[in-house]
C-alpha cells in the first residue's frame, strides 16, 4: 500500500557561515500521515521546515512538496501549503474575524467564498465567542487556533505546524490533536515538530533531529523493534514503589541494571534479562522501600532516541 | 497566470486597520512633525533685530548723540546701557551683555567741523558670523551715508549723485520664516515618511509574520504597494496640516496654488515612502532601521540648501544635494509658496522626484526577497 509522496527531501543540508545547521537530511512524507519531527531546541527543525516551504534557500540537497520543486517551483508550492510558525504569527491590531478575513484575501478568496470557509474553520476551531476580539487579547490555546485557521483558509494540502503546542494548556492541547487527525483521514498531510514524547507516539511517523542530522526515521512501532533500543539480553520493567528517588539510587548501583529513570511515581529499568525481580525487590526493601510493583514493558518512544543519541554520541567519541 | 501585484488589496486592508489601531504610530506621525515645525520654524530666525548695544560717549556733544541715535533708528541696534572707559566696553562684549560696542572719542565734534575725519570705533562681537557681518554692514551704511552728505553740504548742496531704491520682490519685510518654514515642512515630511516604512517591514520581521506571508503567493510588488499606500495617504493629510500651521502659525502666505503644493508633496513623499520600504527591506532589526534612516535625513538638513544655499559648497556636498529628494522638494516649495510660481515652471523638480519615486520604489521590490535569509 504505497501512497502517494507528499513531502520528501535528498540531502537537504543549510550552513550558516561555518555552522550547520541541518546537515543532509533526507526524508520521505506519505499523503495522509502525520509525520512528527522532534528534536532538542537548535537542532535544526525549524530550518528544515522553512527549506520545505521554499522560504529558505538549501545550501545542498532538494525538497519536493507534492512533486514541485522547492527552490525552483515556489509559486506552485505555495497554493499547495499552509505553514503555522512558531509564534503563531497574526496581526495583534486585527480581530480574529479580520485576521482571517486577511489571510483569505492573501490566498486570493474574496466574497462568498471567503465568508464560507471563514463559517467552516470557525465552526471546527469553535472560536465564534472571539470573532470581535482582538487577536493580542486572546489566551496561547485560542491564539493557536486561530493562527490555524489561518494556515487553512485556502484548504492546503500539506500543512507545517512548527510546535503548534507549546506553550498552550493540555485541553487545547489534545484538542488540537483531535483536529489533527481530522485533517489526516481526510487526505491532508501534516507535518508537526513537537518537544513532547506523547504527542510523538500519536503521529504515524516520527523522524528525531540531534545536533543537525536526523538521527532516526519510521513509525513508531518499527523504531521500538530496533535492535540498539533492545539490546539482547536485556529487558525493560516498569517498577512502582515508594520513595523513588531513593529507590533510583538503589538501582543505580546494583549490578545487572543498565539504566534507570524516574517516571513520576514509577521507575523505567533497563536491566540484564536473567536478573530476577525477586532481586530488585529485596534490594529495594534493603533501602527501606517498600511496597514494590514490578511489571515487563516495552520501550517508548523516548526510550528509543535515548538509545539512539547515546550511540550517536559513543560513535562520534 | 502571474499577477504582478497579487496579495496588493490583502495587505493594503491589512495596513490600513493596523496603522489606525496602532494609536502611537498615528501620534508619531502627526504630533513630532507639527513640534519639529514648529520649533524649527521659531528657532531658525535670522532677521538680526536689536542687537545689544553699549555706547561709550567721550565726546558729549549734539552731534555724537545723533551719531549714537542714527545706530539706534537702523532698528538693527538697541543700547543696552554706556559704559566709561574701553575697558569696560571690551568686558561687556566679553561677558556677552553686548553684541557691539560703540565708542565716539573726545574731539568727535571738534575734528568732524574742522574738516579733519571724525573717527568713531564700533566693536564689534564676531562669534556668530551671522550677527557680526550684519552689524558690521549696517554700521559702515550709517557712517558712509553720513559723511557723503556731509561731503556734499560742503560742496554744492547738491542732491546725492547714485542712490539705489531697492525693491525686494517675494518677501518684502524679508521675513525668515517665509524662506526657512517651507524648508522645514520638506525635512519634518522627510522624517516622519522615511521612520514609518522602514519600520514597517522590519516589525513584520521581527514579530515573525513576514515568514507568513513569504509562504503566501504574495507578489513583492503587492506587498510593497500595499504598505506603501496607507502611509502616502497619511503623509499628505499631513502635509496638510503642516501648511495650515505654516500660513496661520507662522503668517507665510501661499502665493502659488494649493493644488500645485499637493502634487509635489505626493510625489516627494512616494520617493521617500520608498526609500523607507528599501530601508527596510535591509534592515534585520528596528535599531539597524532607524540608524539607516538617520543616514539618510542627516545630509538633507546641511546639504538640500534648507539652510545653506548649495551654490557655495565644495562640489562634493553639492553633488550629494544633488542626490536627495528635499533638494528638488525644497526649491519647488520655495518656488510655489514664496514666489508664486506654477509647476510648469518646475516641470524639471517634480520629473526628478517621479524618477527617483520609481527608481526607489523598483529597488525595494527587487531588492526584497521572497526568502528570509
Amino acid at each position: 500500500m504505497p501512497a502517494e509522496t507528499m513531502i520528501e527531501c535528498e540531502n537537504l543540508t543549510k550552513r550558516f557561515g561555518h555552522f550547520t545547521a541541518v546537515d543532509h537530511v533526507s526524508l520521505k512524507v506519505a499523503k495522509g500521515s502525520i509525520f512528527g519531527f522532534l528534536g532538542p531546541n537548535g537542532s535544526g527543525k525549524s530550518t528544515v521546515i522553512r527549506m520545505l516551504c521554499g522560504i529558505l534557500e538549501p545550501t545542498e540537497g532538494s525538497a519536493r512538496i507534492g512533486g514541485f520543486d522547492s527552490t525552483r517551483q515556489t509559486d506552485e508550492i505555495k497554493n499547495l501549503i499552509g505553514y503555522m510558525s512558531q509564534k503563531f504569527s497574526l496581526y495583534d491590531e486585527l480581530t480574529v474575524h479580520e485576521n482571517l478575513r486577511f489571510y483569505g484575501r492573501l490566498y486570493g478568496l474574496r466574497g462568498s467564498a471567503l465568508a464560507k470557509r471563514r463559517d467552516e474553520l470557525v465552526g471546527l476551531t469553535h472560536i465564534e465567542p472571539y470573532m470581535n476580539r482582538r487577536a493580542a487579547l486572546l489566551s496561547g490555546g485560542w491564539r493557536q487556533r486561530l493562527a490555524m485557521a489561518c494556515a487553512l483558509m485556502h484548504h492546503p494540502t500539506v500543512l507545517f505546524l512548527d510546535e503548534p503546542t507549546a506553550g498552550i494548556d493540555p485541553v487545547a492541547r489534545r484538542e488540537l490533536w483531535d483536529l489533527l487527525f481530522e485533517f489526516s483521514s481526510s487526505g491532508m498531510t501534516l507535518f508537526v515538530t513537537t518537544h513532547y514524547m506523547d504527542e510523538a507516539e500519536r503521529c504515524t511517523h516520527v523522524g528525531y533531529i540531534h545536533m543537525s542530522r536526523l538521527v532516526v526515521c519510521g513509525q513508531p512501532d518499527e523504531l521500538k523493534t530496533l535492535p540498539v533500543v533492545n539490546p539482547p539480553g536485556t529487558k525493560r520493567l516498569e517498577v512502582t514503589c515508594e520513595h523513588t528517588t531513593q529507590a533510583l539510587q538503589t538501582m543505580r548501583h546494583l549490578a545487572g541494571v543498565r539504566t534507570a529513570t524516574i517516571f513520576g511515581q514509577s521507575m523505567h529499568l533497563l536491566v540484564d534479562a536473567p536478573l530476577p525481580d525477586q532481586r530488585i525487590v529485596d534490594e529495594l526493601k534493603r533501602a527501606g522501600v517498600s511496597h514494590v510493583e514490578i511489571h515487563p514493558m516495552g520501550p517508548s518512544l523516548e526510550d528509543v532516541f535515548v538509545a539512539l543519541t547515546t550511540q550517536k554520541n559513543g560513535g562520534d567519541k | 497566470m502571474k499577477l504582478p501585484f497579487r496579495g496588493y488589496n490583502a495587505i493594503l486592508y491589512k495596513e490600513f486597520l493596523v496603522v489606525l489601531r496602532d494609536p502611537l504610530t498615528l501620534f508619531f506621525m502627526f504630533v513630532p512633525p507639527l513640534i519639529q515645525l514648529i520649533a524649527f520654524g521659531f528657532a531658525l530666525d535670522t532677521d538680526v533685530k536689536n542687537l545689544s548695544m553699549v555706547v561709550l560717549d567721550e565726546d558729549r556733544t549734539v552731534e555724537s548723540r545723533q551719531m549714537v541715535d542714527r545706530f539706534v533708528n537702523t532698528g538693527t541696534f538697541k543700547v543696552k546701557g554706556e559704559v566709561h572707559s574701553p575697558e569696560e566696553l571690551a568686558r561687556a562684549i566679553r561677558e556677552g551683555k553686548a553684541y557691539v560696542g560703540l565708542d565716539i572719542p573726545p574731539g568727535f565734534t571738534r575734528d568732524l567741523h574742522a574738516g579733519h575725519t571724525a573717527r568713531i570705533q564700533v566693536v564689534i562681537d564676531g562669534s556668530n558670523s551671522t550677527i557680526a557681518s550684519s552689524a558690521l554692514n549696517t554700521s559702515l551704511g550709517i557712517t558712509f551715508r553720513q559723511s557723503v552728505l556731509q561731503l556734499l553740504n560742503a560742496t554744492s548742496g547738491q542732491d546725492i549723485p547714485v542712490e539705489v531704491r531697492p525693491q525686494i520682490l517675494y518677501n518684502p519685510a524679508m521675513r525668515s520664516p517665509n524662506f526657512f518654514v517651507p524648508g522645514v515642512i520638506g525635512l519634518v515630511l522627510q522624517i516622519a515618511t522615511v521612520f514609518a516604512t522602514a519600520m514597517s517591514l522590519v516589525r513584520e520581521r521581527e514579530r515573525g509574520t513576514l515568514e507568513q506571508l513569504l509562504v503566501s503567493p504574495l507578489s513583492r510588488w503587492g506587498l510593497m504597494l500595499g504598505k506603501l499606500t496607507p502611509y502616502l495617504i497619511i503623509s499628505v493629510l499631513m502635509a496638510v496640516g503642516l501648511f495650515v500651521a505654516m500660513r496661520w502659525i507662522f503668517h507665510v502666505p501661499i502665493a502659488g496654488s494649493v493644488g500645485a503644493l499637493m502634487v509635489a508633496v505626493v510625489f516627494y513623499v512616494f520617493a521617500l515612502l520608498s526609500l523607507g520600504l528599501l530601508i527596510s527591506t535591509r534592515a534585520q532589526n528596528q535599531m539597524q532601521a532607524l540608524q539607516m534612516s538617520m543616514l539618510f535625513i542627516l545630509p538633507s538638513v546641511f546639504f538640500s540648501g534648507f539652510i545653506f544655499p548649495r551654490e557655495t559648497m565644495p562640489w562634493i556636498f553639492y553633488a550629494i544635494g544633488a542626490c536627495l529628494p528635499a533638494t528638488y522638494f525644497i526649491e519647488l516649495m520655495r518656488a510655489i509658496i514664496l514666489r508664486g510660481a506654477s509647476l510648469a515652471e518646475f516641470w524639471q523638480n517634480i520629473v526628478i522626484l517621479a524618477g527617483m519615486g520609481v527608481a526607489l520604489f523598483a529597488l525595494c521590490a527587487l531588492q526584497f526577497k521572497r526568502r528570509i535569509s
